[in-house]
């Protein structure tokens, strides 16, 4: 499903890699490490915001090195969801499909379906401006799973909650995953990932 | 305790010398204002002359400002958004416009207009001509009124979350797209900010349209035309009447600044 091999970046003075990486279809990978390792520059790398100095890179047997964020079939899950602040709810969850040409119909059809497995009917025509630390997430969530990517990356998805939230975070994970979706879960909380991830790769300063 | 109070000795100093440079600005405007007579002031708003010639600064000053704005907002966009070589000079040159005196912008333009130009031989065998058109005015305020749009849009563009862009490609949007729906709506009022400023600044030119074309006559230079003509009472009740105007655009735009 995702092949990274010999992926080389650097910034600055920090260099990641050479790394190699390999997942299969449906897995739960939890990359955990303290904050600077590289985590979350990874997963940069995979969904295409930065492109790589060396190595190759291959989501389901299409090496994508090259090729720019929106005709990657990923999406991801930003640190504080990067909703659109301009956008409802409704408008934030549609975007995707919009940009990936959908119908009106297959929009109406993904939408029923996304308000009601994230519990979401509530708030989906509100602003996101007053949305709670957990509605943000249910609804960053919605908009990145809405066009089905083959690879959902998770940057740290629990640690802009309140503690007491991240229960319930976490069971929306479990929901996600028991959905068969390939993920991989950026983290420095072990804990986190505990009950969620198959496999755990562990980054050092 | 004393110090901290509001009637300390720096506080009162500092007060009276922002009074000065404030009563600097108001009094000009204020002793002309009060010195148009109403029967003055009614026989120029009905002047055909006076109608004509604000309602032609108005619309080259539109025309200009829309048109140009096609161009200076991708420029403002690569340079919020983009590293490379020669930056800071690009930016140096944006900003030409503003510390050159504005009748030699003029005379750069007039140069650059006239029949033995490139551009002015080509208009030329196509029968037009291009100095003294309103062509060459809309060219000579947007010359000098252009960095405002540049400057206001790009400081816009920087203040929009590089975040939100990138989450917008990842979710297949693309580099159009996302200028299109994230950027541009996001950095909106700072953009229209910059198109009323440099609406607003490009009709109140003077010193470059004065060069490129004298007739047909913008308002500032029919302002200078009557002053010159026939002196200060003929040409303040136009003066008066064409700073209510721009003094609107500037409320209209602080009030939009402050929403």
């Amino acid at each position: 499903m995702l092949k990274i091999e010999n992926l080389r970046y650097t910034i600055g003075t920090f260099t990641l890699g050479p790394l190699n990486l390999s997942m299969e279809r449906g897995e739960y990978l939890a990359l955990f490490g303290p904050s600077g390792s590289g985590k979350s520059l990874l997963l940069e790398l995979i969904s295409g915001i930065r492109r790589a100095d060396e190595g190759s890179l291959t989501i389901s047997g299409k090496e994508v090195s090259d090729t720019p964020p929106h005709k990657r079939d990923v999406a991801m899950l930003f640190q504080d969801y990067a909703l659109f602040p301009h956008m409802s709810v409704l408008q934030n969850i549609i975007f995707p499909m919009k940009m990936k040409g959908y119908t009106s119909e297959q929009i109406d059809k993904k939408v029923e379906y996304l308000i009601e497995y994230l519990s979401i009917k509530h708030i989906i025509d509100r602003d996101t401006d007053g949305l709670s630390g957990g509605e943000r997430q249910r609804v960053a969530l919605a908009r990145a799973v809405a066009c089905d990517p083959l690879l959902l990356l998770l940057d740290e998805p629990l640690s802009a909650l309140d503690p007491d939230l991240r229960g319930e975070a976490k069971e929306l994970l479990k929901l996600v995953k028991r959905e068969g979706r390939t993920i991989i879960h950026v983290t420095h909380n072990r804990e986190e990932i505990e009950d969620l991830a198959d496999r755990t790769i562990v980054f050092h300063l | 305790m004393r110090e901290r109070g509001f009637y300390n000795n720096t506080r009162l100093i500092f007060i009276f010398l922002g009074g000065v440079v404030l009563l600097f600005i108001i009094a000009p405007l204020a002793g002309m204002f009060l010195s148009v007579k109403s029967p003055e002031l009614f026989e120029t708003i009905t002047d055909r002359e006076v109608t004509s010639s604000i309602w032609r600064t108005l619309l080259i000053s539109a025309s200009a400002t829309l048109i140009v704005s096609f161009f200076a907002i991708p420029l403002a966009y690569i340079l919020a958004r983009k590293r490379f070589p020669f930056k800071g000079v690009v930016e140096a040159i944006i900003d030409i416009p503003v510390v050159i005196p504005h009748s030699a912008a003029g005379i750069a333009i007039l140069g650059f207009i006239s029949r033995d130009s490139l551009l002015g031989g080509v208009a030329s065998k196509a029968g037009l001509t291009l100095v003294g058109s309103p062509f060459a005015i809309g060219l000579a305020m947007a010359f000098v009124s252009v960095p405002f749009l540049i400057t206001s849009a790009r400081d816009g563009f920087s203040s929009v979350p590089k975040r939100l862009e990138d989450a917008a490609s990842t979710l297949g949007a693309t580099p159009l797209r996302v200028f299109r729906e994230i950027s541009l709506p996001l950095a909106r009022r700072p953009i229209i900010s910059g198109l009323v400023l440099m609406f607003a600044r490009g009709m109140s030119e003077f010193g470059a349209v004065v060069i490129v074309a004298y007739h047909p006559m913008t308002t500032p230079v029919l302002i200078f035309d009557r002053f010159n003509s026939f002196g200060l009472d003929y040409a303040r009740p136009v003066a008066a009447i064409f700073i209510v105007i721009t003094l609107s655009i500037f409320i209209f735009m602080r009030v939009y600044q402050k929403r």
